[in-house]
């Protein structure tokens, strides 16, 4: 799966707390992205099993039953190596640039 | 009270328009979904002032419709080896037939066959683009056909100037017989798919 910028928000924000399940509208609060973006991406994510979803059951009468997402357990695995990996990603070109410095210092 | 209903019946419009653009494989649960979510954004007790809460569950409501279209377009397989090669080689003659085009409106702007070819050409580089970004097939459907029907125009201009050469006529007729053979293809295929589902 291509790691993209907004992917990247959404699995941290699954990470913050990855058994807790959560509402599509408080992922979008969470990641700061427009439905138009979110939903796409978790039915993606949905399509590679890393994320799983099911509906709660209304706890009021008339209330509509909101649907939950949680992330699996290789989604769990998989978010952690790709955020990590692009982490590393984004320091690579910042140690490159600091190294010629220092040795120029020494 | 009123005006949250009011909004309310709102976004459920707006949810409606998107649920059209969904894919019908999970259509109706993402519809629930969204439905499901209006009157909890409207209820959120983290926002406040309730203004915001408003222009928030109009803004998630507004959104939807982008992303029901993107739902259905990354739903749709990628393109196989072969397509991609036929639509590169297209995208190389739509790209010829646009300078063609560009270069006859350029040399004679008052001819009406430079325009025709012109849009012909902006046809035949469409095509391969929807084709290789995975655009929904009602637009790819309407290229073709426009490319079909701008292009035995052209043809059928040509006939008209040179009536004894029958290549023009071959090409007319064949680009006019694309347009049905594709429609009742589709109409075939979309009539299976419905059988299959039911």
């Amino acid at each position: 799966m291509r790691m993209t910028g907004p992917l990247e928000r959404v699995l941290s924000a699954f990470l913050t707390d990855p058994v807790a399940p959560r509402y599509g509208y408080e992922l979008m609060k969470a990641a700061r992205l427009p439905s138009g973006t979110l939903y796409p991406l978790l039915a993606r994510l949905e399509r590679h099993r890393l994320v799983a979803s099911a509906w709660e059951t209304p706890q009021q009468e008339g209330q509509r039953p909101r649907k939950y997402y949680r992330l699996t357990g290789a989604g769990i695995r998989v978010a952690r190596l790709e955020l990590a990996e692009a982490s590393a990603r984004r320091q690579r070109p910042a140690a490159r640039a600091v190294r010629p410095a220092r040795e120029s210092q020494g | 009270m009123r005006a949250e209903r009011a909004l309310l019946r709102i976004g459920e419009c707006l949810v409606g328009l998107a649920r059209r653009q969904l894919p019908r494989r999970g259509r109706e649960e993402r519809y629930r979904e969204w439905l499901a979510e209006l009157p909890a954004i409207l209820h959120d007790p983290q926002t406040r002032p309730a203004a915001v809460r408003a222009v928030r569950m109009l803004g998630y409501a507004v959104d939807t419709p982008r992303g029901a279209v993107l739902t259905r377009i990354r739903a749709r397989r990628p393109p196989g080896r072969g397509v991609t090669v036929i639509a590169r080689a297209l995208l190389a003659v739509g790209m010829y037939e646009l300078t063609v085009g560009v270069w006859g409106v350029v040399l004679a702007p008052g001819e009406p066959l430079s325009y025709l070819r012109l849009a012909w050409g902006v046809l035949l580089v469409a095509y391969p683009v929807s084709l290789l970004v995975r655009s929904a097939w009602r637009v790819s459907t309407l290229i073709v056909t426009s490319q079909c029907l701008a292009g035995s125009a052209v043809n059928f201009w040509d006939a008209a100037r040179a009536p004894a050469d029958w290549v023009n006529y071959f090409n007319a007729a064949f680009l006019l017989l694309i347009v049905p053979a594709l429609w009742i293809a589709i109409w075939i295929t979309s009539r299976r798919s419905r059988a299959r589902q039911a």
